[in-house]
């Protein structure tokens, strides 16, 4: 007799119950036993998909109650799940969370949401995990929920866009805080305010070390432009055999230019006096052929006039008719030879003068 | 850019008077000796252009004075003008040198690890280049990499100027030989 009134008042109860559910199921779950969904994750899929279906089969008391009591704390969860599958309860809830984050994540390239997927995963942990705690209204705990999630998540965020960003552009230039000053080699921070490339180090030797290479690289600039041939190559290496060959060559010309004039020239004599004395622009021009072909008459004259006066008279003869000037006693000149030397090379002077304008 | 021509005369100029000054002392020259001659002269007077006082135009002073001085070892004529002119143009001495080639040699002996990553090999690749031009260029040897590309920098432009002029000399006297 005793028993059937407390059969019946559970068997109401147990009605009421699941009414009362339903109609908290629908805006959001939240369970009222923290414990009963800890103790829900900690059962196997299998057991939980049983245990789905129990609010369905008739049973004892006992096993009514119990599956009452299960199923208030299931049916929340397991709302989704339609067959049998062993799928792991779905929340709504959580769906929507998740959503609002990849909302966050779409904003950043795709290793950004790599990465913040798992950490949307472990706040959505967290913050189911909270959830049972909170004996609120639904939408109060969900909100705050959402708030603390979000939160987190810009901060991890933040995180991990410095962290792309790094990766991302290493040339673009940043400026450097005083305060940052101070940090190590390592230190990659948003905000750098002096000429400090992104993800270099900013020590003082480092700096120095970087300005005196990008002056060898400038100097460097200059040389690829001096010497022919060098403007399409890239690379230290090239560039200095470039250079290195180009030395070698100029080096080698002048050689060969000096064992020329050597074997042209006989007597290493030139006319300097009128170089010397005039000064302008044409200097070049009118002086070379006068000096030059002085050099060759006494070549001419010599076996004619006074053969035992050669040698003084090739290096100094000249000197004196041109210059009027005054040497030794013993050196010979007569007006004879100034004359002769004079007109012989007259007519060829200006040809080689014509030359030589176009050469220099 | 500096002024090609006015390089190129001035440097005629000494040059020409350093051939005088030469010549007045010795009479006959073989070939050789003129050849020599005549480059001592040109770089003399290559290096006494433009006053700057350049790390290459003091090696060359002092280069071309020991060159001279063992000339006259060897010869026996009497003392130079030429060799006046040097050592009115020198200016520094090289007491460092035979101190920083005996280091240069200790240095190679105990480097031994040699890394094969890409950077190393370029960072090789670069050094043995700079030797290279080092020794290329005079009193190369005492100068570091920034100091190194200035000088080459100077010493092309000179070059270039004196191969200009000696080759229209050439070209002239050349012309006049063929001529009659």
């Amino acid at each position: 007799m005793e028993q059937q009134p407390t059969g019946t008042i559970h068997a109401l109860d147990s009605v009421q119950f699941n009414e009362e559910i339903q109609g908290i199921m629908i805006p959001a779950p939240a369970p009222e036993n923290a414990s009963s969904f800890t103790a829900l994750l900690e059962l196997p899929p299998t057991q939980a998909v049983e245990l789905l279906h129990l609010p369905d089969c008739d049973g004892t008391d006992s096993g009514r109650l119990s599956c009452c009591h299960v199923s208030v704390n299931q049916k929340p969860y397991l709302q989704n799940s339609s067959n049998g599958n062993l799928t792991f309860p779905t929340n709504a809830a959580l769906i929507e969370r998740a959503a609002k984050f990849s909302v966050f994540a779409g904003e950043n390239t795709s290793p950004g949401e790599v990465r913040l997927f798992p950490a949307v995963s472990g706040l959505n942990l967290e913050s189911v995990k909270n959830e049972p705690q909170e004996t609120d209204s639904n939408p109060c705990s969900t909100q705050e929920c959402v708030s603390d999630p979000a939160v987190e998540n810009k901060n991890q965020r933040n995180v991990k866009r410095k962290e792309r960003e790094k990766k991302a552009k290493p040339s673009s230039k940043k400026s450097k805080s005083v305060a940052d000053e101070t940090s190590g080699d390592g230190e990659k921070l948003p905000y750098v305010h002096v000429r400090v490339r992104r993800g270099q180090a900013t020590d003082s030797h480092s700096l120095a070390e970087r300005a005196r290479r990008e002056k060898i690289n400038a100097r460097m600039k200059l040389l690829q432009e001096l010497v022919p041939g060098c403007d399409k190559i890239s690379g230290t290496a090239l560039v200095l055999d470039e250079i290195i060959n180009h030395v070698q060559t100029l080096q080698r010309q002048v050689e060969i230019l000096s064992m020329k004039l050597a074997a042209v020239n006989p007597r290493i004599d030139f006319n300097l006096d009128r170089l010397l004395a005039s000064d302008g622009s044409s200097l070049m021009d009118s002086n070379l052929p006068s000096m030059v072909t002085p050099l060759m008459w006494p070549e001419i004259p010599l076996n004619i006039n006074r053969p035992h006066y050669q040698q003084q008279w090739q290096l100094d003869a000249f000197h004196q008719p041109l210059w009027g000037r005054e040497e030794d006693n013993h050196h010979f000149m007569t007006p004879e030879n100034s004359l002769l030397s004079y007109d012989s090379p007259a007519n060829s002077a200006s040809l080689h003068s014509n030359q030589l304008k176009m050469e220099l | 850019m500096r002024n090609l021509s006015s390089l190129k005369k001035e440097f005629l100029r000494k040059w020409i008077k350093g051939l005088r000054k030469y010549n007045s002392q010795k009479k006959n020259m073989n070939l050789l000796e003129r050849k020599k001659a005549i480059k001592l002269s040109a770089d003399l007077a290559m290096a006494s252009t433009k006053d700057k006082t350049t790390l290459w135009r003091k090696a060359l002073f002092a280069n071309t004075s020991t060159k001279i001085d063992d000339e006259q070892d060897m010869s026996t004529t009497s003392s130079t003008p030429q060799k006046k002119v040097i050592r009115k143009n020198s200016t520094n001495s090289y007491p460092l040198r035979k101190r920083i080639t005996g280091r240069r040699k200790i240095l190679r002996r105990n480097h031994t690890k040699e890394r094969v990553e890409a950077s190393f090999i370029a960072m090789r690749l670069v050094k043995k280049r700079t030797r290279k031009l080092k020794s290329l260029l005079p009193g190369g040897k005492f100068m570091d990499d920034s100091c190194l590309v200035d000088e080459t920098l100077d010493y092309i432009e000179s070059l270039k100027a004196q191969v200009e002029v000696m080759r229209c000399l050439v070209t002239s006297s050349e012309l006049f030989i063929n001529q009659p």
